[in-house]
């Protein structure tokens, strides 16, 4: 056994461990002899580092992460310019997904025992560890930080689908009652609507007074049935008539159903639309709908005039597929291509009470001119059940974006 | 002159089969007949003899879609067009089934006068 010899060490750095790959290592110290001792430890195998950089203030650390993909930091908190937990704050707001391991002075274990609960997955005490110690360190510290990713990524999708499930279980709810009320509250509606009808052709014949009674009974009835009707285009996930077709020819198409409201307004039409963009298997009514809805919200946004900037193109979805909302995360993959529509406008914005809202049936801020506040909530459930997504937010200079991501 | 053309309501709202009979009736060309309870839907269409049946989907006791069956497998009635009249259905689900349930027509509740006009004359029509 190694430690029956005297020269234990030596024999545990010969006969030792075999850690696998060796790991690219970043060391940030200040320090020249510290700095220096890490480094020969760490050059000690070659099998056991493979790349193996070092620097001394965090603005280059941060430069070199840019450059480099490390698999660990060496990290000594107090840099030229920056000192404390904040370096480690900083570092792995940087990045994420590497191991720290923090190199803090003698009698500082209290310091390092804290980092740990900050994110860093180790720390050595300066003069207290051997080449062995230290390279068993960083490798246990990348294998820590492996199972932390892989327990968040397991975290995250667990939450996804826990969101999908309650949303889908409240469409299910929203759904049976939509139907009932539907049944309910249209049988009424027709004996009023057909009674009008009926005293229309043999009242009406003369008094106004009455023909603007039955008028106003009537608009009254049909606004009725309307709110019942989207409910019920709300809850139910019907079947799509799905067939290949052109983005750009039905967000040319909804351009020509809101032509009204877009010349009343003299709204201003501006185009990026992409060219090749691959054909998409999507209902054509349906999301002709949710161009409809997202376009009317944006000119009723704008008050007079104003620009209505309308982009299509395929992208390539980050790492975290952060671009796409939670709800609808679990339709991607990271790193997939995906066409992507864009409707932006130079309006009024979203209070960030409303950003919240948005997609909740019934929420309007529009309810003075007609609005029932189903659009984008049926939007969402369209771009659902085609597996993309829709998002709205705030642009960085005025107005809103909103953005569907459609699976090629 | 043709004889006034027959059409039997099925359909358990009485306000609104009293409002369709009046208006319908209000036409001048038409005889009509409402049945308010669905299981003697039967019963009255072979007494009435008419030309065509409006009829609800969802009511007590028996459902539209049962009624068309009686209806569709009775020797004396099989050729009797049947509309069928529903509040659990948009007008954008009707056009997406090609404005048929079971191979039977059907138009929304409420929809306009006209447009059940429309669909009642179009199914006198294939029907002669």
């Amino acid at each position: 056994m190694a430690f029956l010899l005297s020269n234990g060490k030596e024999l545990l750095m010969e006969t030792a461990i075999d850690f696998g790959q060796p790991l690219s290592v970043l060391i940030v110290e200040d320090n020249n002899i510290d700095r220096r001792i890490l480094e020969s430890m760490l050059k000690e195998r070659s099998d056991y580092t493979g790349l193996l950089k070092a620097t001394d203030t965090l603005e280059k650390t941060l430069h070199l992460m840019d450059e480099y993909e490390f698999d660990v930091v060496i990290l000594d908190l107090n840099l030229p310019d920056s000192h404390g937990e904040e370096t480690l704050l900083k570092l792995t707001k940087k990045n994420p997904k590497v191991a720290v391991v923090v190199n803090t002075g003698a009698y500082e274990d209290r310091l390092g025992l804290r980092t740990l609960s900050i994110g860093a997955q180790d720390f050595l005490v300066k003069g207290k560890y051997t080449a062995y110690l230290l390279n068993k360190v960083i490798h246990y510290a990348v294998e820590r930080k492996r199972f932390e990713m892989e327990l968040k990524q397991a975290y995250d999708k667990l939450k996804e689908t826990q969101t999908q499930l309650i949303h889908a279980e409240k469409m299910k709810v929203i759904g049976a009652l939509a139907s009932g009320v539907a049944h309910e509250v249209k049988n009424p509606l027709a004996t009023i609507l057909y009674g009008v009808t009926y005293l229309n052709e043999t009242l009406a014949n003369g008094d106004e007074k009455v023909k603007t009674v039955l008028y106003n009974i009537k608009d009254a009835s049909n606004r009725a049935d309307r709110i019942v009707t989207d409910l019920l285009d709300f809850a139910r996930l019907r079947q799509l008539n799905k067939e290949k077709q052109s983005i750009n020819h039905v967000i040319e198409k909804t351009l020509s159903l809101i032509k009204h409201e877009l010349d009343q307004k003299h709204i201003l039409v501006k185009k990026n639309l992409g060219a090749d963009l691959p054909m998409l298997e999507i209902d054509l009514h349906k999301i002709e709908q949710v161009l409809v809805n997202i376009m009317l919200n944006s000119i009723h946004a704008m008050k007079h005039s104003g620009e209505l900037m309308l982009t299509s193109e395929v992208i390539t979805l980050s790492e975290s597929i952060e671009e796409i909302p939670t709800l609808h995360r679990l339709h991607f993959t990271p790193g997939q291509r995906v066409v992507s529509v864009s409707v932006e406008d130079a309006g009024s914005g979203i209070p960030p009470l409303a950003l919240e809202k948005i997609f909740e049936p019934f929420y309007t801020t529009r309810r003075a001119d007609g609005g029932i506040g189903l659009g984008l909530c049926v939007s969402r459930n369209i771009m659902d059940i085609h597996q993309g997504s829709i998002s709205i937010s705030n642009r960085e200079v005025r107005g809103a974006i909103a953005k569907l991501h459609f699976k090629i | 002159m043709d004889r006034k053309k027959k059409i039997l309501i099925v359909d358990d709202e009485k306000g609104f089969t009293s409002m369709l009979q009046l208006n319908l009736e209000a036409m001048g060309v038409y005889e009509v007949r409402v049945e308010n309870k669905s299981e003697r839907a039967l019963q009255a269409a072979l007494q009435f003899q008419p030309d065509i049946i409006l009829l609800d989907v969802i009511m007590p006791n028996m459902e539209g879609p049962d009624v068309a069956n009686e209806i569709k497998n009775n020797q004396l009635l099989k050729g009797t067009p049947i509309i069928f009249l529903t509040a659990t259905i948009t007008i954008d689900e009707m056009e997406a089934h090609n404005g048929r349930i079971g191979g039977h027509p059907f138009v929304a509740k409420p929809g306009s006068l006209s447009d059940l006009l429309e669909s009642i004359r179009r199914n006198l029509l294939t029907a002669y």
